[in-house]
């Protein structure tokens, strides 16, 4: 793995899945209505007892193995040596749709305005340039933060929380620190 | 659900046809090569190439910049869909010889049957093509499987156009299999999905839940078995049938199987 | 801009919407030097995204009516905005902005905008006719002095407004209405009302603690507030309390984002807060827990609190009316007591019902026996209005000589009426929560003509049918905005207004201490003008129809207008030496302590704490925060129509960007509930009442109590979903003395269900 490897750190206590990270992502690149890298997905009951307040915020992983790269014919995939993001060359993407297909976590998605696929870039012009990635800057709770992997030690912090798929061969680049629950007193009707 | 993605239904449906039909093409000429029939001439070769051809042009309308599709042969290292092409194009390059060449060496089982393995390479990479990690019903040999038994179905159900009375019984033989085989396959696997993690189960409840799903069963496989077994042959109205159930079922693979983003948020 | 350019513009902007498109419109607009590399056509390819070369940083605000009035930078190249983000100045914004704030560039850009003035033939036919500025002012100067002909004033000419945008220049629009003579106001606020004569009673002013110093509390109770949704920059601050071993009660009929986020989540009664607080001060009370030094020195009329609640309030009494159990009260109580300092942050939300005046006292009483007024991490926190000192310059407008208008002074005209005019002659005004009645029974003169800003009656106002009717007894409706809203949709003229990207003007809060400017970053795209930039072009025509029948200015410099807002206080205020040192950032108040009320000398009458305050019972209340009913229920089920996180009331919601998080509403029932009514997860449901019906899709969820429903206020494009179609105009108990109309019980509403 490599030792500059980044990662997404999604703090779900933390997190009010407000969105901002995600319009963050769109306010930076434009992209057209109905595509979207970044979304907010809530934690079905099932996981929080609660409808709709506990969320994962997810892009794309960067992913140590990334299938996205491995599958594109073309190789429009590029994984940076130095910081292990995963970067998609639109002039290349020739609009297969295999990375979409492919990804377990949906990470691609296919821009119908210009017939490619396309996807989180972790920012990396930005970060190239001294600047955090704008859905980073943008969360008002700090629950979305980058870190180097070598050097992230957080007690508590899982890679497969519940609701994220487990891809174990992929070795997706995000952690996570659960959410909790306040103790509750409901009126007896 | 994900789309019908009917280029690719189409594709991968006439794509395994040809290959089908060359896989019979060598079983008839060993069987030849022990004194049975003669071996059939050039128009198979063509008519392979030609379902091939209108399979291959088919996939183009599934890129967004089809001018691009050249360049997906330059990912051979790891993308199963760069293997897929090339392994494919080869078949393809190797029924041109084939449809110009037959004539003199009348079918020479050398070509025949590299072709056959060819085109048999490419049916295994598209069946891994289709196997990611983001569909845990396929990420494993179903596809391949299901790749197989589509190319012995309709490889006897084509051929059938063009042999003899007495090589009848051979294809209508294989056919019989194939035909049982896909359906304990498309039986079995939604009930196998049901068992699996909760994606797996979306993916057989969709399955069940489909009508396309017990049309296919029963028009495909049900009537195909009976006419088999009253008429012990394949009438000329059949392969037509089996074609339409075999896109049904490329439908239901596309679009019923459920891909692992779909959950997200929830149990896995 | 030529009408050729504009067509590209059209074409660029129309929807289906394309990168490419909308930059060559934009080139072709002269809006941008044709250079392609890293204009907003985003991800079509990273590699164009330039950061080395220079971007025009230029300083924003949000200026829509929310807590945290965000300072945001906006970064500019070839005269477009490529993107903004929440400045790193503020210690508030820090960097972060909502996923509203976020959807600014778009809201800039977006195809929907209202672009030129037009006229539509008949009202909600969508039959728009694309006119010229000067067609459009002509029109409406006409009508404006033909009701001064036909009524011999302008009472018959009404101005509608209230918090679309809160960028102080924008008080220019009442100033326009001023300007023109004596005309009918729509006074007071849908918004938190009740609360500001509440803490009016008590302490004189409503003024609160610093957010920021919120990491300080030992005990924060969240009652009837949401940050998570509605001012999500304070979250931070309450974590980081947490992190210091505060504990966080979250009181609310809904279990919110915010409640999620707390330690402890009470389910109280809705309307029954007051007992509730009631109850833990009784129960205090009984223990001694109270801060006998702050009483004896600083406060008035304790002992006739203490009585009252000796002999009236019970903890079981309590217990019964809210539904939290006794037990719970008390110790809750007890630890609010005891940890030193707590805090309680009264939500707006909690104060919109009949009771909902009465119920701010109540908490604020307990907040200050518990001598937490006056405290760092203290405090009975709600809102305040300390650094709004500007100079109104563009409100304060001087009536055209021998104007007639209304006989008899007026009170305020909201709660930022700076600057009341006492004179002779007076506004009529009129409440703004009743708009709808006030229009049906206005008469000598009827109200004729409507102008509509920053204010969208058909979305915001309550009892939408009533409004149709109203709207259709006008003769003339003018509507100024940024898109066709639902008002905008049933007006006769439309006028494209200015974005925040594009206008000049000043921002504070009601919440945190910061300033912060609003430079032109763009310039207004198609014929978009400023609030004020309007009035001067208004007050152009009126002069030249009739000469002096305006007292606008007729040519104005939005820049030079937001430096006229600001005065020595502010400066000193904020440690400035003027408006341009706050372009290298927002700036915060210095303030001798983040407490309010800090030093114990307070506004009321006696200059203490009035338990027992005269000036409410003269105004018809109790003197004493005594326990008030809630309203009597009109029907099976409590309805809340509280705010969205993906809105704010009528904006955002619309953006194509939004849909794609948010594509349509629902409606919130428990499942039992739903159970009850054979209503399954995402069924179609009707929700009713004697006001009327909206039909939408159910969701069922434990976050409402099985005896609540819940829909959130929002416009939909493409959707008639429309709350008010099932919230009337009760009044709420207070209101009338600060901001010139009692509030609105909007919370105390109440609806059936069935399938659709
Ligand atoms: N049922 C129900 N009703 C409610 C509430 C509720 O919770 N439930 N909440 C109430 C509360 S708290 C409030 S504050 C009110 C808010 O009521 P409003 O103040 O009416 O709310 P907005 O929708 O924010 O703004 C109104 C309009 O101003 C426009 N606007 C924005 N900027 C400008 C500008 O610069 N110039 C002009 N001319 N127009 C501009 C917007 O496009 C929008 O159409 O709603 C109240 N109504
Ligand atoms: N995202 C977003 N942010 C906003 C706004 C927005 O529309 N969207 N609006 C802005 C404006 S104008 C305002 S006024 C503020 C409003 O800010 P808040 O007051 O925090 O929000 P509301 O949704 O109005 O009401 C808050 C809570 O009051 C609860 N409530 C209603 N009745 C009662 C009661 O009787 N008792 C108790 N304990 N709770 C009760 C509701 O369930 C709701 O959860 O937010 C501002 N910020
Ligand atoms: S911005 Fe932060 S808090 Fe909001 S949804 Fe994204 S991660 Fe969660
Ligand atoms: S998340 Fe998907 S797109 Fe991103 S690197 Fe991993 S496989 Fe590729
Ligand atoms: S869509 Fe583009 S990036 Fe994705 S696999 Fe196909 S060519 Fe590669
Ligand atoms: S890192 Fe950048 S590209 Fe990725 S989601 Fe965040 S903002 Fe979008
Ligand atoms: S709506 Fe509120 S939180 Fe969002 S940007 Fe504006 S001020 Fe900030
Ligand atoms: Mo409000």
């Amino acid at each position: 793995m490599n030792k500059n490897q980044v990662a997404f750190f999604v703090d779900v206590k933390r997190c009010i899945g407000c969105f901002s990270c995600a319009m963050a992502c769109k306010n930076q690149y434009h992209q057209p209505p109905g595509v979207v890298w970044r979304y907010v997905y809530s934690l079905k009951e099932e996981i929080y007892a609660h409808h709709e307040r506990a969320f994962l915020s997810l892009a794309c992983n960067h992913c140590e193995h990334p299938t996205c790269l491995e599958v594109c014919p073309v190789e429009a995939y590029t994984k940076r040596e130095k910081d292990g993001i995963v970067v998609h060359h639109q002039d290349k993407c020739i609009g297969c749709g295999n990375c979409i297909r492919s990804c377990p976590y949906g990470a691609p998605r296919y821009n119908p305005e210009l017939k490619k696929a396309e996807k989180c870039s972790f920012c990396w012009e930005r970060q190239d340039a001294g600047l955090k990635p704008a859905c980073i800057l943008g969360c008002p709770t700090k629950a979305l933060q980058i870190v180097r992997l070598a050097d992230f030690k957080r007690p508590g912090s899982l890679q497969y929380i519940a609701g994220f798929p487990r891809m174990t061969a992929l070795n997706p680049s995000v952690r996570f620190n659960p959410p909790r629950q306040p103790m509750e007193v409901r009126r007896a009707l | 659900m994900n789309g019908m993605e009917l280029p690719l239904v189409f594709f991968t449906v006439l794509g395994q046809a040809a290959v089908g039909m060359t896989l019979i093409a060598a079983m008839r000429r060993h069987a030849t090569d022990s004194g049975g029939p003669v071996f059939a001439g050039r128009n198979e070769w063509l008519t392979a190439l030609i379902i091939l051809g209108v399979g291959m042009a088919a996939s183009l309308f599934h890129l967004g910049h089809p001018t691009g599709s050249p360049r997906t042969l330059v990912h051979l290292s790891t993308s199963w869909l760069s293997r897929e092409v090339l392994m494919l194009g080869l078949f393809g390059v190797l029924l041109v010889i084939g449809f110009l060449t037959v004539p003199q060496t009348s079918g020479s089982s050398v070509l025949i049957t590299l072709t056959a393995l060819v085109g048999l390479a490419g049916l295994i990479a598209s069946g891994l093509t289709y196997a990611p990690p983001s569909f845990p019903a396929l990420n494993n040999g179903v596809p391949v499987l299901l790749f197989l038994l589509t190319a012995l179905i309709m490889g006897p159900a084509v051929c059938s156009y063009f042999t003899s009375e007495d090589t009848q019984a051979l294809l209508t033989g294989i056919l019989g299999t194939a035909l049982i085989l896909g359906l304990v396959m498309n039986l079995i696997l939604p009930s196998v999905w049901m068992s699996g993690g909760r994606v797996m189960q979306m993916t057989g409840a969709a399955h069940y839940g489909s009508a396309l799903y017990w049309i296919r069963l029963g028009g495909e496989f049900g009537v195909g078995l009976a006419v088999i077994a009253a008429t012990r042959r394949i009438p000329v109205w059949l392969p037509v049938v089996l074609l339409a159930g075999e896109i049904l079922g490329r439908i239901l693979f596309f679009s019923k199987v459920v891909h692992t983003a779909t959950n997200i948020g929830g149990l896995y | 801009m030529k009408p050729w350019t504009d067509a590209w513009i059209e074409k660029a902007l129309s929807s289906p919407f394309t990168r490419r498109r909308f930059l060559k419109g934009l080139i072709a607009a002269g809006v941008a030097a044709a250079a392609p590399c890293g204009l907003p056509i985003g991800s079509a390819n990273a590699e164009e995204i330039v950061y080395d070369e220079p971007y025009q940083v230029f300083r924003n605000a949000c200026p829509r009516n929310c807590y945290d009035t965000c300072s945001i930078k906006t970064y500019v190249k070839d005269g477009v905005v490529h993107f903004i983000e929440g400045a790193p100045e503020s210690s508030f914004t820090d960097g972060g902005l909502c996923v509203k704030g976020f959807s600014y560039q778009r809201e800039t850009y977006s195809p929907d905008r209202i672009k030129y003035p037009m006229f539509q033939e008949g009202r909600g036919s969508g039959n728009w006719k694309r006119v010229t500025w000067e067609e459009a002012l002509d029109r409406i100067a006409r009508k404006i002095l033909e009701i001064k002909e036909k009524d011999g004033s302008l009472l018959g000419l009404g101005l509608t407004k209230y918090s679309g945008n809160f960028g102080i220049t924008n008080y220019g629009v009442e100033g326009m209405m001023t300007s023109l003579g004596y005309t009918t106001r729509f006074v007071g606020t849908p918004c938190w009302p009740a609360g500001i004569d509440a803490q009016n009673y008590d302490m004189g002013d409503m003024w609160c603690n610093d957010p920021e110093d919120l990491v300080k509390s030992r005990y924060i109770i969240l009652w009837g507030a949401n940050p998570a949704w509605c001012s999500i920059h304070s979250m931070k601050y309450i974590y980081a309390a947490q992190e210091q071993g505060a504990k966080v009660l979250a009181i609310d009929p809904v279990f919110t984002q915010a409640a999620a986020k707390a330690d402890e989540y009470w389910q109280v009664k809705t309307g029954e807060d007051g007992a509730l607080a009631l109850g833990m001060a009784r129960h205090l009370l009984d223990r001694e827990m109270v801060d006998r030094d702050f009483l004896n020195r600083h406060a008035l009329g304790f002992e006739q609190f203490a009585d009252y609640l000796r002999q009236e309030v019970t903890l079981d009494w309590a217990a019964n009316r809210c539904g939290i159990p006794a037990e719970h009260i008390a110790r809750a109580a007890e630890e609010f007591a005891s940890a030193k300092p707590a805090t309680v942050w009264i939500g707006y939300g909690l104060q919109r019902h009949v009771n909902g005046g009465a119920t701010v006292r109540a908490i604020d009483a307990l907040a200050a026996m518990t001598g937490n007024v006056g405290k760092e991490g203290g405090g009975a926190r709600y809102g305040h209005l300390f650094t709004w000192g500007f100079n109104y310059h563009a409100l304060v407008q001087k009536q055209p000589e021998g104007s007639v208008g209304f006989l008899g002074e007026s009170g305020p005209k909201g709660e930022f009426d700076f600057k009341q005019e006492k004179a002779t002659y007076s506004d009529r005004t009129v409440n703004i929560n009743k708009t709808a009645r006030s229009i049906l029974e206005l008469d000598n003169p009827p109200l004729r003509m409507l102008w509509v800003s920053c204010k969208n009656p058909f979305s915001q106002d309550f009892d939408l049918n009533m409004m149709k009717k109203a709207f259709d007894k006008l003769e003339t409706i003018v509507v100024v905005d940024k898109f066709f809203n639902q008002t905008a949709q049933n007006a006769d003229i439309v006028l494209p207004v200015t974005t925040n990207l594009e206008e000049w003007t000043v921002n504070v809060s009601y919440w945190h201490y910061w300033i912060g400017i609003n430079e032109q970053a763009v310039k207004p795209l198609f014929e978009a003008k400023s609030n004020i930039e309007i009035a001067a072009a208004l007050s152009k025509k009126m002069n030249e129809l009739s000469p002096g029948s305006c007292t606008f200015a007729t040519e104005i410099d939005t820049k030079e207008w937001m430096e006229k807002e600001f005065n020595q206080g502010i400066y000193d205020l904020f440690g400035i030496q003027s408006w341009e040192d706050l372009r290298e950032g927002p700036r915060k108040a210095k303030l001798p302590s983040s407490a309010a009320w800090h030093d114990l000398n307070f506004k009321t009458p006696s200059g203490k704490y009035e338990f027992y305050s005269r000036l409410a019972a003269d105004h018809g209340h109790d003197a004493l925060p005594k326990y008030k009913p809630n309203r009597t229920p009109y029907g099976p089920f409590r309805l809340l129509t509280p705010h969205s996180k993906f809105n704010i009331h009528s904006q955002f919601q619309h953006l194509d960007y939004m849909e794609d998080f948010n594509p349509k509403p629902f409606v919130y029932i428990h499942p039992d509930t739903a159970a009850g009514k054979g209503i399954g997860n995402g069924d179609r449901v009707k929700v009713f009442n004697k006001v009327g019906e909206v039909v939408l899709t159910a969701q069922l969820t434990d976050n409402v109590p099985p005896d609540t429903v819940l829909l959130y206020e929002a416009w939909f494009r493409n959707n008639p979903y429309n709350v008010q179609n099932v919230v009337d105009d009760e009044s709420a108990d207070m209101g009338l003395y600060k901001t010139g109309a009692p509030g609105v019980a909007i919370h105390d509403q109440f609806a059936d269900i069935a399938r659709a």
